[in-house]
């Protein structure tokens, strides 16, 4: 559905994208992770034919990206792009129009938009009178109101509580259910664990992991990870490297990666003598691999091209 | 088709937020017809003409100037800066939605207010007594010269001045009010000294004045109005162009951010 090939794209002499590949294919999410400036917004634009690339093909259902495929996308941008005044049927009767939508279909596409949000009721509210979730729902229909093979949901729960989350959530799923074809992004690595079929890690302009949640987790040589709060962190780094424990700097956390699954006692019977306040034990989640590709990438440790995969 | 259903749907939306609104609308109401009653009653007082011949002289200058000025241009310029402010200008530029499109549906939106605006004012008009000749056809073209000059305007203030709603008030009467003056609108052209006449000339507002003025109060025929209106559609022709390309540099402005 779509494949991106050694697509570069810089900002004078900024470079944003280097070499960046992907493919998604019919029917599944793609999460596309990474922190900020790493290239989503701008991999995003060029996907819409809003930015041209430097260079590098970009092809949606096999055809490169061009007015043509504008038809083909559906976007749901980071910020509610909606006409405040105008209600929710009329925002969708607008965009219709504009995707050359008119009559019957028309308003059978407007309807079964705000059955898939949960708005039918709001129909003719106008979106300045929705809560931010309503809004935020109303934000994802407009990208479905011409239904299109691809849709893009540029981070569509920032800024929500959690129900609202979940709501978006549901509806994400059943898109996904309909065999729709989704490109997510998102900082919130549990979003991305919950609704994604492969996830991809872009740093720095580009891919330095990408596949599913097994095979990321492939990624890192270890079953577990204990974070330890300690006032003696130089101790427990000795005792740690001596029990085989490998130290990670996650955040502000002394974190261990755990080569075995183990007890917790066992855990702490191998700090003993050594103060300790706390200690946790976790499975590899998203958040540990993201934390461990994007560290390793800085430090340039992960070659440019890796991918769980190879 | 494609472009007249865009057209359309845009043309429509702006309506549609327009009547949702009101407030617009009913200031562009109250204003050219608080301006009409006072160019009326003053051109009835001062230059001694009847209440029928005063109000077929005020309400031409009255529509091009108080009227169409500022619901076209200001109307436009605010429609603009309201999709930039609302973001809803990338919701656009994502969609398959052309240039042309949008700008005709701008036109045609406020070809619809200017239309209600005329028959407002010559409705008003024609209860104090005026009655108008001349050439339907020649004045409806007048109106929409105009009305494409000023959504043209619109554009450059809009796309390359204005870049928040409180900007749009100062724009328009920073470059309005005294083209307005000097176009006849408030104060008849035949008032003006000589020098502020020459420079009238210059003034396209003193042109859609003049013309529509000859057309519909003393019923002159094309011949008569030659210059006036070709003069209009030069400058219409070149605020369209303007306009456009104002939105294409925006267009290119606003794709990076």
């Amino acid at each position: 559905m779509l494949q991106i090939n050694s697509l570069y794209k810089s900002y004078g002499q900024r470079p944003v994208l280097q070499s960046l590949s992907l493919k998604i294919p019919v029917g599944e999410v793609y999460a596309l992770l990474g922190p900020n400036g790493a290239g989503k917004t701008t991999t995003i634009n060029i996907i819409c034919n809003l930015l041209q690339a430097d260079s590098g093909t970009v092809l949606i259902n096999e055809q490169p990206v061009s007015n043509k495929t504008k038809r083909l996308i559906g976007i749901a941008p980071q910020e509610n792009l909606l006409y405040k005044s105008l209600s929710c049927a009329e925002n969708l009767q607008f965009f219709g129009r504009i995707y050359g939508l008119y009559g019957r279909k028309l308003q059978q596409r407007v309807r079964t938009c705000l059955e898939a949000v949960n708005l039918t009721d709001r129909a003719n509210s106008p979106i300045e009178t929705l809560s931010g979730g309503m809004q935020r729902r109303m934000n994802v229909a407009l990208a479905l109101v011409h239904q299109p093979k691809l849709v893009i949901l540029d981070e569509p729960t920032t800024g929500l509580d959690i129900e609202a989350r979940h709501e978006i959530w549901t509806l994400i799923q059943q898109l996904q259910r309909q065999g729709i074809t989704i490109l997510l992004t998102t900082h919130l690595l549990d979003e991305a664990e919950r609704l994604a079929n492969r996830i991809g890690i872009l740093k720095q302009g580009r891919i330095v992991a990408e596949g599913s949640l097994d095979e990321l987790r492939r990624l890192i040589p270890a079953k577990e990870v204990i974070i330890v709060q300690t006032p003696e962190p130089k101790k427990v780094i000795d005792r740690a490297r001596k029990c085989g424990f490998t130290p990670r700097p996650y955040n502000n956390d002394l974190a261990f990666w755990l080569p075995k699954h183990m007890e917790l006692k066992e855990i702490v019977d191998r700090f003993e003598g050594v103060e300790l306040i706390s200690i946790a034990r976790h499975p590899i989640r998203l958040e540990h691999i993201y934390l461990e590709v994007t560290q390793r990438a800085a430090s340039n440790v992960l070659p440019t091209s890796a991918s769980a995969k190879s | 088709m494609k472009y007249w259903y865009e057209t359309l749907a845009v043309a429509q939306r702006i309506l549609t937020e327009l009547l949702r609104r009101r407030r617009s609308l009913i200031f562009w109401s109250i204003f050219p017809v608080s301006v009409l009653l006072l160019n009326g009653f003053i051109l009835a007082e001062r230059a001694n003409l009847s209440m029928q011949q005063a109000f077929e002289n005020a309400a031409p200058v009255t529509l091009v100037g108080a009227a169409l000025f500022f619901s076209c241009l200001g109307g436009s310029v605010s429609t603009v800066v309201a999709e930039r402010e609302q973001l809803t200008l990338k919701r656009l530029f994502i969609s398959p939605l052309s240039g042309t499109s949008y700008f005709l549906g701008i036109f045609l939106a406020h070809c619809a207010i200017g239309l209600g605006q005329t028959l407002l004012v010559y409705l008003i008009a024609a209860v104090w007594g005026a009655r108008f000749q001349g050439s339907l056809g020649l004045g409806l073209a007048i109106l929409l010269l105009s009305i494409a000059a000023y959504v043209g305007v619109g554009f450059v203030l809009g796309t390359q001045l204005a870049k928040r709603t409180e900007d749009v008030n100062a724009l328009v009467a920073a470059f309005g009010v005294p083209l307005l003056i000097l176009g006849g609108a408030f104060l008849p052209s035949s008032l003006f000294p000589e020098s502020l006449l020459n420079l009238a000339q210059f003034n396209p507002i003193y042109h859609m004045n003049e013309a529509l003025l000859k057309v519909s109060a003393n019923g002159d025929d094309f011949a008569a109005i030659e210059f006036h209106f070709w003069f209009l559609a030069l400058f219409a022709l070149a605020m369209v162009i303007a306009g456009w390309l104002s939105y294409r540099r925006m267009l290119q402005v606003e794709r990076q951010l």
